[in-house]
């Protein structure tokens, strides 16, 4: 996996922090906090519960540093996927205990620079867009809201008022279908 | 939505299992049963890691929220080395000193057998947490069980059936066997499911890396006679990640 030039220097912040380097590691946080702060809060919406979550999620970078590997992934790839797997599993468990659906939590949100220039590059980003775009609507909606609230399918195909096989059936075709046409 | 034209209905179980782990629907049983299975299962790990790879231009999506200029010093400070003691005292910082150990027996309660496995391989780094152990059992013929890990933070031993199996009428019992030993129980377990199992912590004293673990199918209520009577059906030794 080629690296962009800010996705190198994250790298070589993590690959720092891994020997013990807490100076490289806090530069690894300030440019990637906001970022995660933005996924976790999406997921959680509320604010007390989001920021214990980031905090985990920086001491589990910061313990996991070691086990970053450029070739598998890119450096805020993986930071972002433990900061949604937190988050998820701190959701689920609340139990059933209502979410906000997605308006309410993008409502609550305080925009400032994100670090979306070391994520993707605008070109992968379009590109699935454009993907998601030639799937029907509503299994694209579906596949977003899976991905940005974390929603369970049962939960999800209660709102929609559909049967949870249809649902996984939109999500997982409509994910299946995609990875054709990024192919 | 079923018949030929529904691709999902092509995929494997652990197909479908990777996109939605990557996806982030899974119940939270499951998710923690898929992470475990993360560590001991390479095809696994690379076909969620793809889905990953594919989903992640999303995020570009998710506006940045700053969090609070606090919440770096709350992290330094779970981070942070204790202070080092009197001149006396090693230089390697003492397992007792470690924060995230502590926590961990106050969160499982089970001081023990952390001690009992975290001292065989001691943080490598000040602040590192004590080493995880894993094992994937397979058959004979090389087929994957389950994936076992030791979660220090959880202070259990914490089972993945990678399939499900189930012997009707029948339990199973996970031993651990270490050296010359005889097989010892580490209890009879549920492997019927994709549920995770935490084994009682009790159970785990002297844990360690090379130790095997062995799974065999045994009377309800388990093993009569305290050493395995029923066919072997797993065994994996357990290494550090």
């Amino acid at each position: 996996m080629s690296l962009s030039p800010g996705a190198a220097e994250l790298s070589d912040l993590l690959a720092r922090a891994a020997d013990g380097d807490a100076a490289a590691f806090q530069l690894f946080y300030d440019r990637t906090a906001t970022k995660l702060f933005g996924i976790v809060l999406r997921i959680l919406v509320e604010r007390g519960e989001a920021e214990d979550v980031l905090q985990e999620v920086y001491v589990t970078v910061w313990r996991k540093a070691a086990a970053f590997d450029p070739a598998r992934a890119s450096p805020v790839t993986w930071a972002a996927t433990i900061a949604r797997n937190r988050a998820i599993d701190r959701l689920r468990a609340r139990g059933n205990r209502p979410s906000a659906p997605l308006e309410d939590a993008m409502s609550v949100r305080d925009e400032r620079p994100g670090a979306d220039e070391l994520l993707a590059t605008a070109g992968e980003a379009a590109r699935l867009n454009s993907a998601l775009a030639t799937l029907e609507p509503r299994h694209a909606h579906a596949i977003r809201s899976c991905y940005f609230e974390g929603v369970t399918y049962e939960a999800l195909a209660l709102r929609e008022g559909v049967p949870v096989g249809t649902l996984k059936s939109w999500v997982r075709r409509g994910l299946l279908r995609l990875r054709t046409e990024l192919a | 939505m079923t018949g030929p034209a529904d691709m999902s209905d092509d995929m494997t179980p652990d197909e479908a299992l990777a996109l939605d782990f990557a996806l982030g629907v899974l119940p939270r049983a499951e998710l923690r049963a898929a992470e475990l299975r993360l560590l001991s299962d390479p095809a696994f790990r690379a076909a969620v890691e793809a889905w990953q790879r594919q989903l992640s231009p999303l995020d570009a999506e998710t506006p940045g929220v700053a969090p609070p200029p606090q919440l770096w010093d709350r992290i330094t400070a779970e981070i942070a080395p204790a202070p080092v003691r009197q001149a006396a005292t090693p230089a390697r910082r003492s397992l007792w000193d470690n924060v995230a150990l502590w926590r961990g027996f106050a969160f499982a309660g089970v001081a023990a057998a952390v001690i009992a496995i975290a001292q065989v391989e001691p943080p490598p780094v000040p602040g590192a947490p004590p080493q995880i152990l894993v094992a994937a059992l397979a058959g004979a013929d090389g087929k994957p069980l389950l994936s076992a890990a030791y979660d220090p933070l959880r202070g259990a031993v914490v089972l993945a059936p990678a399939t499900q199996r189930d012997d009707e009428g029948k339990v199973a019992e996970l031993w651990v066997i270490e050296g010359e030993q005889p097989p010892r129980s580490l209890g009879v377990i549920d492997i019927r499911g994709p549920n995770a199992h935490a084994v009682p912590a009790r159970r785990l004293a002297g844990l360690a890396p090379g130790a095997t673990l062995a799974i065999s199918i045994e009377p309800l209520g388990g093993s009569p006679t305290g050493q395995p009577t029923g066919p072997v059906v797993a065994t994996g030794k357990l290494v550090p990640v």
